[in-house]
């Protein structure tokens, strides 16, 4: 996993890895409407397609991450990535390019706007339609994320499980907490069983290579 | 009020919201609606629905224009610096122990766990997404919830499907599936396509 993402971004100078997350971060809160989890399509294609930064495990830790700390997931997934690629400094420059946008667009409209309602039916349609948008790519990851995540029916249970809770809208926070008693649990389970496993085999077949 | 104690107001705020900025509502609202009046609930609302359709994180959105309508540009500046202090501090040590302890069975255990609350959190933000866009309002779930009941759910008036945004959403969903067009001219065009509609 690491070895992989040494052999990108890691090898730039820190300079050109900043201004990298500084201005993916600038472009993705520039464009997507919506924030927050919609954001992850374009993190995705950036971070885990592109620069090979990110696995796809670590997405979804990230996720889990953003939903666990308090604060607002967009920027809980700045300093996540940034953080994963250069360190402390790392993650200032993708808060930095997270903030920008977002804070002059509102800047200027709060200035321009003071009655705060805009009826310009184009710019209204043109935001719908970025939404909608948003919401394919959306459907798409969650789509990859569910086939390379979920590798047995116990586990298609337990994603359907918190999935009826969040939409009877536990707070999230604790769903995510509640998961690490019961993955802890899962893991040694799945780990006694594996050893279980190896061993009725070297019963079998002493010569088995299980020592090496 | 200071914009220092601002920053402080915002920082708390990002401290109590677990789960995004959907959660700050709430507490915003308590704050300055209730609490402090410098706003009344339908100006809040008008804003939120703003903070919702600019592009940007809807908290930071909403921290930016309260802060703006307290004080002006250092007001906003200091609203959302609160907001993104306390996260910076916290992220910066979580995935710094993340790191730290990658091979012990205890932060294993906690990631299989938690990615697979993860996944449902991603399938439950698709239902949100669909809500604002597909259809023109959110899912009623507690109303289709009663079929299993054996009870006739009413859906609401509001309930409809958007026929654009089903036919945009489609679109958009095959061709980051079958083609590989990079997401920030995919999300342009359908900007463009968006005002297009509106004209007819």
């Amino acid at each position: 996993m690491t070895e992989k993402s040494e052999n990108t971004i890691l090898e730039w100078t820190p300079l050109r890895r900043y201004l990298l997350l500084y201005v993916s971060f600038f472009r993705i809160t520039a464009l997507v409407v919506g924030g927050g989890l919609a954001m992850l399509p374009v993190i995705e294609e950036t971070f885990v397609n592109r620069y090979k930064l990110l696995t796809k495990e670590e997405l979804l830790d990230m996720v889990a991450l953003t939903q666990t700390i308090p604060g607002i997931i967009a920027m809980n997934s700045a300093v996540f990535v940034g953080m994963k690629a250069g360190g402390i400094p790392g993650a200032f420059s993708a808060i930095a390019g997270a903030f920008t946008p977002p804070f002059f667009i509102i800047l200027l409209i709060a200035s321009c706007f003071p009655r705060l309602n805009p009826d310009n039916k184009y710019l209204l349609g043109a935001f719908a339609g970025v939404r909608a948008c948003v919401t394919g790519l959306i459907l798409v990851s969650a789509c990859k994320m569910c086939r390379s995540a979920i590798k047995c029916k116990f586990e298609i249970l337990v994603v359907a499980v918190y999935f009826i809770l969040a939409l009877c809208k536990v707070n999230p926070a604790l769903l995510i907490f509640s998961a690490m008693p019961l993955g802890c649990l899962y893991l040694h389970i799945t780990l006694r069983r594996k050893a279980a496993a190896e061993a009725s085999l070297k019963t079998k077949s002493p010569d088995s290579e299980k020592e090496a | 009020m200071n914009w220092l104690l601002l920053f402080f107001h915002f920082s708390k705020f990002a401290l109590l919201c677990f789960g995004g900025g959907y959660v700050l509502i709430p507490l915003l609202i308590t704050a300055f609606v209730d609490e402090q009046q410098i706003m009344t609930l339908a100006e809040f609302g008008n804003l939120l629905s703003i903070a919702q359709v600019t592009p940007g994180p809807v908290g930071l959105n909403t921290a930016t224009y309260v802060g703006y309508v307290y004080g002006g540009a250092i007001g906003s500046f200091a609203a959302s610096l609160g907001l993104i202090f306390p996260t910076v501090v916290l992220g910066c040590s979580a995935v710094f122990s993340l790191q730290k302890w990658k091979q012990s069975f205890l932060m294993n255990g906690i990631l299989k766990g938690t990615r697979l609350a993860a996944v449902a959190m991603i399938l439950y933000a698709v239902t949100i997404f669909f809500g604002m866009s597909v259809f023109t309002s959110a899912i009623p779930w507690h109303e289709l919830g009663r079929v299993f009941l054996f009870q006739c759910p009413e859906i609401p008036d509001t309930f409809r499907i958007s026929p654009a945004g089903a036919v945009l959403c489609a679109c958009s969903a095959l061709l980051v599936w079958k083609t590989k067009i990079p997401t920030t001219v995919l999300i342009l065009s359908f900007a463009a396509a968006g005002a297009l509609l509106a004209f007819f």
